[in-house]
């Protein structure tokens, strides 16, 4: 009997221990599995993550280089109006310069020459002379710059005072008798006839 | 013959119920595994999403600090082009009757 006891047991003892093993055994797969799948999880999140990063560093650089390409473009242009404006300032002043001067002795010969000029661009013959009302009261001699245009043009000349008077700051209008072709010879139309060159005279003293 | 055939039943009495406890065992296991892999996708879920959310945040933080560099870059840039223009008024205010003088030469010439 004795022998059968030890025997039982013995057959007990195997079947628990296997027992024992097989579940053992089981929630070792059961944690592979979970840990498997946690690691899938994080693999596959990081896969999106380096996209997501690649995408925010893509953003963030342009970002930056659209905000610097605008901050180029206002300090440009705060620099171009700063120059611009100081630009216009001269212009002004020299306009300011242009009335005071028309106020002067020294005007009556510019006057004269800015006519005859004209008058030669024009090749002489019956030209009329159109001045502002201040500039219309000067003793001009027309004679005298009809002569000299006539000896450079060599065509015999004649001027004219018109009765229109152009709201200019000084300098003369003159045109053919038959009023087709005008030489525009004011302040006002050699400033703008020479804007370009005149500008960037003033910007290349100024800056 | 009668002490042989006891022992003999006892022997097999306990050998079914070994039986029965590995079979209960392996049925054990057998739910353990299944649970696992019911589980399985919900922890795949929870650690993606909780990777990414660390990730979002990251890039987040990325742009952020790019923005507030930009910012920084920017604001220098700024300060320079003041500079720039300050220096320009100076240099303008200098030359400014020399330019007057210029340009009345040119109508006048």
């Amino acid at each position: 009997m004795e022998s059968t006891r030890v025997i039982t047991e013995m057959i007990l003892e195997e079947a628990k221990k296997s027992a024992e093993h097989i579940i053992q055994d089981a929630q070792k797969s059961a944690e592979e599995t979970l840990e498997k799948q946690r690691q899938l999880g994080v693999q596959k999140a990081n896969e999106s993550a380096r996209l997501l990063f690649k995408k925010a560093e893509s953003e963030a650089e342009l970002n930056k280089l659209n905000s610097m390409a605008n901050a180029k473009i206002k300090a440009n242009w705060v620099i171009l109006s700063k120059k611009e404006t100081w630009i216009d300032n001269v212009l002004n002043e020299v306009k300011n310069e242009l009335k005071i001067l028309t106020q002067s002795k020294k005007y009556l010969p510019i006057l004269e020459k800015l006519i005859t000029e004209a008058g030669v661009i024009l090749g002489g013959k019956e030209l009329e002379v159109l001045l502002n009302e201040q500039d219309s009261t000067l003793p001009l001699k027309l004679d005298e710059l009809a002569k000299e245009i006539s000896e450079k043009t060599g065509f015999k000349t004649k001027l004219k005072l018109s009765e229109e008077k152009p709201e200019v700051i000084g300098g003369a209008i003159v045109r053919t008798a038959n009023g087709k072709i005008i030489m525009d010879n004011t302040f006002e139309d050699i400033l703008k006839r020479r804007e370009k060159e005149i500008k960037s005279k003033i910007a290349e003293i100024l800056f | 013959m009668s002490v042989l055939l006891e022992a003999f039943k006892a022997i097999k009495e306990k050998h079914l119920e070994a039986k029965r406890i590995v079979e209960e065992a392996t049925a054990q296991a057998e739910k353990l595994k299944n649970e696992a892999e019911q589980k399985a996708l919900s922890v795949y879920e929870e650690a993606y999403k909780t990777t990414l959310s660390r990730a979002e945040q990251k890039a987040m933080d990325l742009k952020r600090k790019a923005v507030q560099d930009a910012e920084r870059e920017l604001k220098s840039f700024l300060l320079n082009a003041e500079d720039q223009a300050k220096g320009i008024e100076a240099k303008a205010r200098k030359n400014f009757k020399k330019a007057v003088d210029s340009v009345l030469d040119i109508i006048l010439q």
